[in-house]
């Protein structure tokens, strides 16, 4: 009988789970759009604009963020296509992304500890690293998808977090023990699933591209990928360490995840550059942080 | 009287009663204590990378971000604030890694290393350290008293 409680207990919190991600609103048109030709290397600045034009709401978004003093343009800026071209696709899809999913992103984690607003601020700085990776190191990879599958990444932590309330002790004193196991384990091991797993549900819910619905999948476990997106994902992958040794995590699974070397297939990330490369992020963090989100 | 708050590059020295300076979430970074007991004064500065050389212009603008540049600097702070003479208490607290068995992101140690050696040419040394780990840090230190707090998410409170 004691063997079969945990058994049930895991069905139980798969079904509640898979009734979560259901209820979870559909993404505007706008951002699916957006979304999906972002994923194409053959798309041009003019199929963002004409695709943001029809979203009064974002369109004005972009124009103030674009004339913030973080982005200091030379003069005033009034025209869509000049705002999505001073700021760069990445950030327009930052943006659109944001404004939809606000009650996703900024929800307090209590079964990761983690304060409302702390799983956006590491996200934000996952696609910068990402990106910033990308741009260094990565030849075949877009850097708009590098951010976008850096912003989405985690996304699963907001359902699965308050299945995780109440066991955070035990997550944490599981990784503690030394014996290998990552949080991802842990999750897996206390609950039956992990926030990549339900992240992934969510992708699919969302109907989102198939390379950013690997990144969320396969975000801790790259190797796991398919070859096809394997580079993307290592990507994110990094940028995600990152983000977290940079101290911007989403509280009790900070650190506690293992690096997965197969990255040295698709890129180098020598040790001399390290230090260059997380002054860089910290510092297009802070600007990109106070520009988009200081509303 | 308040709470300051040490960003990741700042610095900052208090002799202010019922002040508690703080760092919050400490990865790779390291947290520098400096407590001069008999003047009450408290000093903590928040290092993110072993060496200025990769950004001399950094060092200048924002010392605290490299231990070479952000140790001198708060060794001047607290100057400033009144230790004149008297010996400091160091304690040091973070530089944290991921599960890396290669060690290719080990910023967190390399900054533990340059900052000991760097205290060193000081003729400093830390009489407590809480260093390491797959974790982050949030670290809290109180001027009245000088006590010196670490807390992590999951992992509880506990004292340096």
């Amino acid at each position: 009988m004691a063997t079969l409680t945990p058994v049930l207990q895991e069905e139980a919190i798969a079904e509640l789970i898979s009734e979560r991600v259901s209820n979870v609103p559909l993404l505007p048109h706008v951002v699916t759009r957006l979304l999906g030709i972002m994923g194409r290397n053959d798309h041009s600045l003019t199929d963002v604009v004409k695709i943001v034009e029809n979203d009064l709401g974002l369109a004005s978004r972009i124009l103030r963020v674009a004339n913030s003093a973080a982005f200091s343009p030379r003069q005033g800026i009034s025209s869509l296509q000049q705002g999505i071209l001073h700021l760069g696709e990445k950030m327009v899809a930052g943006i659109a992304i944001g404004s939809c999913t606000a009650n996703i992103f900024n929800r307090e984690l209590i079964g990761y500890e983690s304060s409302s607003g702390e799983l956006w601020d590491h996200c934000l700085r996952t696609a910068i690293a990402a990106r910033e990776i990308t741009a260094s190191c990565s030849r075949r990879v877009s850097t708009d998808l590098a951010f976008t599958g850096g912003l989405l990444h985690d996304v699963g932590k907001a359902i699965i977090d308050e299945f995780l309330n109440k066991r955070t002790q035990i997550l944490t004193a599981m990784c503690d023990k030394g014996e290998g196991g990552d949080f991802l384990d842990a999750e897996r091991d206390s609950i039956g699933i992990d926030h990549a797993d339900v992240g992934f549900a969510l992708a699919r819910h969302w109907n989102l591209p198939p390379q950013l619905a690997a990144v969320i999948k396969f975000h801790h476990r790259p190797v796991e990928a398919d070859p096809a997106q394997q580079e993307l994902v290592y990507l994110v992958h990094l940028g995600d360490i990152l983000a977290m040794l940079g101290g911007t995590g989403t509280g009790a699974d900070t650190l506690s995840y293992k690096i997965d070397e197969g990255y040295q297939r698709y890129f180098q990330l020598g040790k001399d550059g390290l230090p260059i490369l997380l002054l860089k992020i910290e510092e297009e963090f802070t600007r990109a942080k106070s520009a988009v989100f200081a509303e | 009287m308040g709470i300051i708050y040490v960003g990741v590059g700042e610095l900052a020295a208090s002799r202010s009663p019922g002040d508690v300076v703080k760092i919050l979430a400490l990865g790779s970074c390291v947290g520098v204590i400096m407590l001069a007991p008999q003047q009450k004064i408290v000093g903590l500065l928040h290092v993110a990378l072993p060496d200025s050389s990769i950004n001399a212009k950094r060092g200048i603008e924002k010392p605290g971000t490299f231990a070479d540049t952000g140790i001198p600097q708060l060794l001047n702070e607290l100057k400033k604030m009144g230790h004149l003479r008297g010996k400091l208490t160091v304690k040091l607290a973070g530089g944290a890694s991921i599960m890396d068995p290669n060690n290719t992101f080990n910023i967190g140690k390399r900054n533990i290393l340059a900052i000991k050696k760097i205290l060193w040419k000081f003729g400093l040394g830390a009489i407590a350290e809480d260093l390491g780990g797959n974790y982050c840090r949030t670290l809290s230190v109180d001027v009245d008293s000088g006590l010196v707090t670490i807390s992590s998410p999951g992992r509880g409170t506990w004292p340096l």
